[in-house]
């Protein structure tokens, strides 16, 4: 476990290389969140949309931007670029589990972000937007339960992505069609309240839906405290058979696995 | 007990066929148009705990493939392959406790970090006990001078202060066994004897098994006692380096300076191969008399200034086998 949570730290030590970044993730956190509050003012005004008002929306559209800067996006990409490089052979001569190497890595940029993208910008939005405070304490705990989720399961779905490269071979398609479908069926820009009630009910299957609107609709209580077992249990759910899928993909793509270079 | 035994292994690249272009990227998808390449041919041998085993071919032989099959992150596509006892691809993670490894060609350090950190951290991925591991680097740092850049970055080493790195980090949990590929690439001569007298200090000494690839003889003659030559992925030759120069090198040049023309020289056993004024270079079968003798018998009846007898050193005799290895490949071409 120590040894995990040091490649944690050094994935955080690494990004700080990257400081000079932080003022334009900064500055495109605001511009996104503008643009949306902007629209979501346009939309609903002083009243309210299918029982939603201005303000929620706004809030839903901090917490998606903001928390789609911690989620573990980058999974597959690393591996992609491992194995086009052959660094492959270096993570995987260690007597470690690769997934939970790339688990803690992938948390480090993720801690990073936090303390220096997401927390700096929830403060700005806060002061330029407004944020509505938490619906209930329960509700606030369930919210910090759900980013846990978020994360765990924006891990799997890239490290699935990057298994199922060992198939396609191309990892760029592969992870282009994931980030349509997270776009779309996380809810991150369209709540899925607003979706038709057919599509509706399609978001609510998936496991997408976890990585955005999930958190945010417990956070501003759209989800009630009867609902949110079973919106956990499934959530869980989703965890175990993804598991067991890049458990089975893996014993598969390594027999498929080619170390480049010589 | 064999700590490696390779039995029968056959290692194919597969090459999925790739059609330019952006539609031709979508196409990709669903060809399952590939090529096939066997790097590896129904390969079999096997090594001993404490032995150390050079591995040599030419280029694209099939080296590296063996030695990523054998450290367990290539599988090997048939036959039958054990390591310390276990399949490696399936005993990966405990394998890798019990194994070193060094690819002369890859880093497996942190670029990042300073030398000592990629040390600790490599304490702490191996669970190597505080004192045991105290103890091994002050014996790597020491025998492998690492002592001057151990607080530097590792990407502002140069090429032999990172390999010494790489070879220390490989031995510092005790690996039974030390898998080297290319280690002393690119380096001079300097750094390529202190890690030779280093691995052989590490075999000797400490009984870890080596294997290792090379296209450097000497490191195979100082190193290794016993060698596996391959070529296009089936063994060639296995056995002492020793036997392979009397196999193939049993003829001994020797140049003689003449003081003044010495006519014809009639003694059985050698030949004139070369002859420039006063200078002629024979070579003696070694099999007959000993050449000292023969050269005593030589200055006896001629009017000898001086004589060199040089036998074929390594690096010929392994030239002398790939070419009647090519040799051979035209013949079953042509026949
Ligand atoms: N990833 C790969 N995909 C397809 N073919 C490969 C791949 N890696 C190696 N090969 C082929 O397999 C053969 C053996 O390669 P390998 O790297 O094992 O040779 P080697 O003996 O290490 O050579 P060298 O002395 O040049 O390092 C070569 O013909 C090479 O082209
Ligand atoms: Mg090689």
């Amino acid at each position: 476990m120590r040894m995990y949570l040091m490649f944690t730290m050094k994935a955080f030590s690494n990004q700080l290389a990257y400081r000079s970044e932080v003022w334009l993730r900064l500055l495109g956190n605001f511009v996104t969140i503008l643009i949306q509050v902007e629209i979501w003012r346009a939309v609903i005004g002083n009243g309210s949309v299918a029982g939603i008002k201005a303000e929620q929306m706004i809030t839903y559209s901090i917490i998606n931007t903001l928390l789609f800067a911690l989620l573990l996006n980058g999974v597959s990409s690393k591996v992609d670029g491992s194995l086009k490089s052959g660094g492959i052979a270096s993570e995987l001569i260690k007597p470690l589990s690769y997934p939970l190497y790339l688990l803690f890595d992938g948390l480090g940029n993720s801690l990073y972000q936090l303390a220096f993208t997401a927390a700096p910008s929830l403060l700005i939005a806060g002061l330029f937007f407004g944020i509505l405070p938490p619906a209930t304490l329960t509700h606030f705990f369930a919210f910090l339960l759900a980013l846990i989720l978020a994360l765990i399961i924006s891990f799997l779905l890239g490290y699935l992505i990057s298994l199922l490269a060992f198939w396609f071979m191309n990892h760029f398609a592969l992870s282009w069609m994931m980030g349509g479908l997270i776009t779309i069926f996380s809810g991150s820009f369209l709540p899925i309240w607003f979706f038709p009630p057919s599509w509706a009910s399609v978001a609510k299957m998936l496991p997408f839906q976890y990585m955005g609107y999930v958190p945010a609709a417990i956070y501003l209580g759209n989800i009630t405290e009867t609902e949110l077992w079973q919106v956990f249990a499934m959530g869980v759910g989703w965890i175990v058979g993804l598991l067991v899928l890049v458990q089975w993909l893996w014993t598969r793509a390594v027999r498929r696995l080619v170390v480049q270079g010589g | 007990m064999d700590i490696i035994s390779v039995n029968d292994i056959t290692k194919t690249y597969r090459q999925y066929r790739r059609f330019p272009g952006l539609i031709g990227s979508v196409r990709s998808l669903f060809t399952r148009e590939y090529i096939e390449e066997t790097a590896v041919r129904n390969l079999s041998f096997s090594i001993k705990e404490g032995e150390a085993v050079g591995y040599l071919g030419p280029n694209g032989a099939g080296k590296s493939t063996m030695i990523k099959m054998m450290t367990g992150i290539l599988v090997p596509t048939v036959g039958e392959l054990r390591v310390l006892g276990s399949v490696p691809h399936q005993a990966r993670k405990d394998n890798s406790r019990q194994i070193g490894v060094v690819f002369g060609q890859r880093s497996q350090l942190w670029w990042d970090l300073p030398v000592k950190d990629s040390f600790d951290l490599h304490k702490y991925i191996y669970k190597i006990p505080p004192i045991t591991f105290e103890k091994n680097l002050e014996f790597c740092v020491e025998l492998l001078a690492i002592k001057d850049f151990i607080q530097k970055p590792v990407r502002q080493l140069s090429l032999g202060q990172r390999m010494r790195v790489e070879i220390a980090m490989a031995l510092l949990h005790e690996p039974k066994i030390l898998f080297l590929d290319e280690p002393t690439i690119g380096l001079d001569v300097i750094a390529k004897d202190q890690i030779r007298q280093f691995l052989r200090t590490v075999n000797r000494d400490k009984r870890v098994t080596i294997v290792l690839t090379t296209h450097d003889m000497k490191d195979i003659e100082e190193i290794c006692p016993r060698m596996i030559v391959v070529n296009k992925g089936s063994v060639v030759y296995d056995g002492s380096v020793v036997e392979l120069r009397n196999r193939l090198g049993n003829e001994r040049q020797v140049v003689i300076d003449f003081r003044e023309e010495p006519g014809l020289i009639d003694m059985p056993g050698i030949t004139l191969l070369q002859e420039e004024g006063l200078r002629r270079t024979y070579s003696f079968a070694k099999s007959d008399a000993s050449v000292f003798d023969l050269v005593s018998r030589i200055a006896a009846k001629y009017p000898v200034e001086d004589a060199s007898i040089e036998s074929a050193d390594i690096d010929s005799v392994i030239r002398r086998l790939y070419q009647q290895l090519a040799e051979a490949d035209l013949k079953r071409q042509i026949g």
